[in-house]
């Protein structure tokens, strides 16, 4: 396993010195993480790795953009990942939002940044909001969110009526949504 | 906010949500949350095989990948001294604004986007656009001033998404021009004064 602090240190090393062991180790647990998130998607086994490894490269390319207080390595990752799935997906046509940019929209740069509530508390609060949630609303979200699903290929898949997928979407995104501005004003 | 996170907006409403983000620190902070989840979701992944071989092949292709200084993010263009810095990348040297009939000016921003028209748009206090209503979906996000229609008034950092109401005219809140990010997703429909001269689907009574 790889802690937070661990994983931001290897991403840390390798925007500083290059350092391919710290690189290899990332590769090591993400590779498969990435890989996996991508056949979610419907890709095939050989395409998925294709992806994984062009996330890694991205990763090491970037490496010097992470900064720790705005976001935990899973997620810079996983927005990476993201991305390059969406490019393997429009590979037809034009490529999606370089991933460059939409990290810079995704953490906004300097004077707007906001650093009032650090990137591995609001991790950690959303785990523990994650893990909360009755496993159900789960199910549905990760399939929203994740899997990038429609809500009627959700229904379809869990077999339940439309109405029944929306409505746990909805509560489940409440119940985030209301933990995070709670947790907002208390700052 | 889901789909923003998720990656699954198109570039124009992507950058609509980014920059009211940039404006509300509450906004920003549910985003970072559901960007939080991509990544405990993707740690929570059941690890795939992958192929013994891929690291050392990957590791090979870093010998000629070198790893990129930190970015530098555009300095404020002296013009535009109110964009927010995800707007910057688009605002170029030689960006104008360039007057449009109907009285308002208009800069067009080129974004990989093959569904909607994304552009800013200036009216000076008190200056209205022509009536008009919206085949699609429309984004919009105040960027300067401000500006009232039938539905309300809105200021610097609100988001408004629509198809809203049938008609609408917008005029700019007395003070400074209003500037606004403008995401749409088909051409909206003149229906006053200026739409019957300028917009030939009303001549043809598709209205």
């Amino acid at each position: 396993m790889l802690t937070a602090e661990q994983a931001a240190d290897l991403v840390e090393a390798i925007a500083l010195r290059q350092d391919r062991a710290a690189f290899a180790a990332l590769f090591r647990h993400y590779a498969p993480r990435i890989k996996s998130f991508v056949m979610r998607g419907g890709s095939d086994s050989e395409a998925a790795q294709e992806v994984a490894q062009e996330a890694m490269i991205m990763v090491w390319r970037k490496a010097a953009s992470f900064d720790r207080q705005r976001a935990s390595v899973a997620t810079w990752i996983y927005t990476i990942a993201r991305n390059k799935r969406i490019d393997q997906r429009r590979r037809t046509g034009r490529p999606a939002i370089e991933t460059e940019d939409w990290l810079t929209v995704f953490a906004p740069a300097d004077e707007e940044a906001d650093t009032s509530v650090l990137a591995g508390e609001t991790y950690q609060r959303m785990k523990e909001l994650m893990d909360s949630l009755p496993s159900d609303q789960q199910v549905v979200l990760r399939k929203a969110f994740f899997e990038d699903k429609a809500h009627t290929a959700i229904a379809e898949e869990l077999k339940l009526p439309l109405g029944t997928v929306k409505s746990r979407i909805r509560s489940a995104l409440g119940k985030l949504r209301q933990a995070l501005e709670e947790k907002g004003d208390e700052t | 906010m889901l789909d923003y996170a998720a990656g699954t907006l198109a570039d124009g409403p992507a950058l609509a949500v980014a920059l009211h983000l940039a404006f509300d620190p509450a906004a920003r902070h549910v985003a970072n949350g559901l960007a939080a989840l991509g990544g405990i979701l993707i740690e929570s992944e059941n690890a795939a095989d992958v192929d013994t071989l891929a690291l050392e092949t990957v590791l090979g292709r870093l010998d000629g990948v070198s790893v990129d200084p930190l970015p530098k993010s555009p300095p404020p263009h002296p013009d535009f001294d109110w964009a927010p810095a995800a707007l910057r990348p688009y605002l170029g040297p030689v960006t104008r604004w360039k007057r449009r009939l109907g009285g308002f000016e208009e800069i067009e921003l080129d974004l990989r986007d093959d569904v909607h028209r994304v552009s800013l748009l200036r009216l000076e206090p008190g200056n209205g656009l022509p009536m008009h209503r919206h085949m699609g979906n429309e984004y919009t996000v105040v960027l300067r001033g401000g500006y009232t229609d039938r539905t309300g008034n809105y200021v610097v950092g609100d988001f408004a998404m629509g198809p809203g109401v049938e008609e609408h005219q917008p005029i700019a809140d007395p003070g400074e021009s209003c500037i606004a990010l403008i995401v749409e997703e088909k051409p909206i429909v003149l229906t006053g004064r200026w739409g019957r001269w300028l917009n030939p689907l009303v001549r043809r009574g598709w209205l």
